[in-house]
């Protein structure tokens, strides 16, 4: 059982180490997470685990701990309305920049990508895009997909899902068009893998390197920052996007207590923002 | 990649058999040492990670990976020891005797996968 020193203890250190904010409720998540590594290090207490990693100046056990306490929950085209908005408005903006010449590439960054659903949503979304617009190629489009845990890195790169992983959120239409069944396995084509890159990224690091970028899909992951995590965070990625460029949220989250740069948009059902 | 899985329980070994389909990689089972070292000598050694329980009724976890590290075909074939919470003198002792990782019960798909990449060296 983790006494309440030992989980401050382990949230300030998640917090310094990853920006992720975990209040007092989820003192039962950190728990369940990191019992099985107290354990596997040798460790008697969870304050054991917490010196441990403070001592490794590999930073190995740092990492393992910030991956176990990060959460993947992921679907395809989550929450439909950021895939609808690309679609109806977006995309037909900067498709007619580039047939005007005045731009050759769109680039988009996932920033919490996990397993890769998102990416390969916003793929897809693309590749549905350009069946009506054909002056558009899938070169057209730079997708970086990025997070802070290698495993969901290494299996979104792999691009191969089970029957359950497939199913939440994806149609049949789009996962037989897009995907390849071999027995209770689906692939995502090589048309869609080959769009989207795969990058170890910690948020709480420079990203300046990252370059220029158009969208940036931040979704379901500022809910885990704390109030001066997000602020910071959210002036780095208004300062990464082109102006006029878009951000877009999880259906949850809202950003307009926390920053000024950016101006919050509407479009059907669904919110998006604008860097200012 | 071939991963062998040795466990008694059928339910852990379908659990691993679906994250190794994920991965793509071949998965062989045995219910205990005994098979698992007539999987390995019937398939000439030819595997790439044993994911090895340390509880089975004929041949332990333990006594398999002696096994393993007596014999000059299979002692470099790395092996994950698979126990359950409350076992860290055995996780020492089968590190001890040559396990190259350990993997706790109960884990979940993507800690299993990441113990695999571990014990795999696999990097992005």
């Amino acid at each position: 059982m983790i006494t309440i020193d030992e989980f401050r203890l382990i949230r300030d250190y998640v917090e310094k180490h990853c920006g992720i904010h975990l209040s007092d409720d989820k003192t039962y998540l950190v728990e369940t997470r990191l019992t099985t590594m107290m354990f596997e290090q040798g460790c008697n207490t969870f304050g054991d685990l917490y010196n441990r990693a403070v001592l490794d100046k590999t930073h190995t056990l740092r990492d393992k701990i910030i991956e176990a306490i990060t959460t993947n929950e992921t679907f395809w085209f989550r929450d439909i309305h950021p895939f609808s908005i690309l679609t109806e408005l977006v995309l037909k903006q900067y498709a007619d920049e580039i047939a005007a010449g005045k731009r050759n590439k769109i680039r988009f960054w996932c920033c919490a990508c996990s397993t890769g659903q998102e990416p390969y949503s916003i793929a897809m979304t693309f590749l549905e895009f350009i069946r009506h617009y054909p002056r558009l190629k899938p070169e057209n489009i730079e997708i970086l997909a990025t997070d802070i845990s290698s495993t969901v890195l290494f299996l979104g790169k792999l691009g191969r899902y089970d029957n359950l992983a497939i199913t939440r959120g994806l149609g049949e239409e789009y996962r037989d068009r897009y995907f390849v069944q071999n027995n209770k396995i689906w692939t995502i084509s090589d048309e869609v893998k080959k769009m989207v890159r795969f990058q170890k990224l910690n948020l709480q690091e420079s990203f300046n390197h990252l370059g220029k970028q158009d969208i940036i899909f931040c979704r379901n992951i500022l809910i885990y920052f704390s109030l001066e995590f997000k602020q910071d965070i959210l002036k780095r990625i208004a300062a990464l996007l082109r102006p006029g460029g878009y951000l877009f949220l999880g259906a949850s989250e809202s950003i307009i207590m926390y920053t000024q740069e950016y101006e919050m948009q509407r479009h059907a059902m669904g919110l998006y923002y604008q860097v200012k | 990649m071939r991963i062998l899985s040795v466990d008694d329980s059928a339910a852990t070994r379908h659990f691993i058999k679906k994250a190794i389909d994920v991965l793509g990689f071949e998965f062989l089972e045995a219910g205990d040492g005994k098979q698992g070292l007539q999987i390995l000598q019937r398939e000439n050694g030819k595997v790439d990670l044993i994911l090895l329980d340390r509880h089975m009724p004929e041949m332990d976890g333990m006594e398999m990976l002696e096994a393993l590290k007596a014999n000059e075909k299979y002692k470099d074939i790395p092996v994950t020891m698979v126990t359950v919470e409350l076992e860290r003198d055995e996780i020492h002792k089968a590190i001890d005797r040559g396990a190259k990782n350990y993997l706790i019960k109960p884990f979940s798909q993507e800690n299993l996968i990441g113990k695999i990449m571990e014990s795999l060296d696999i990097s992005l």
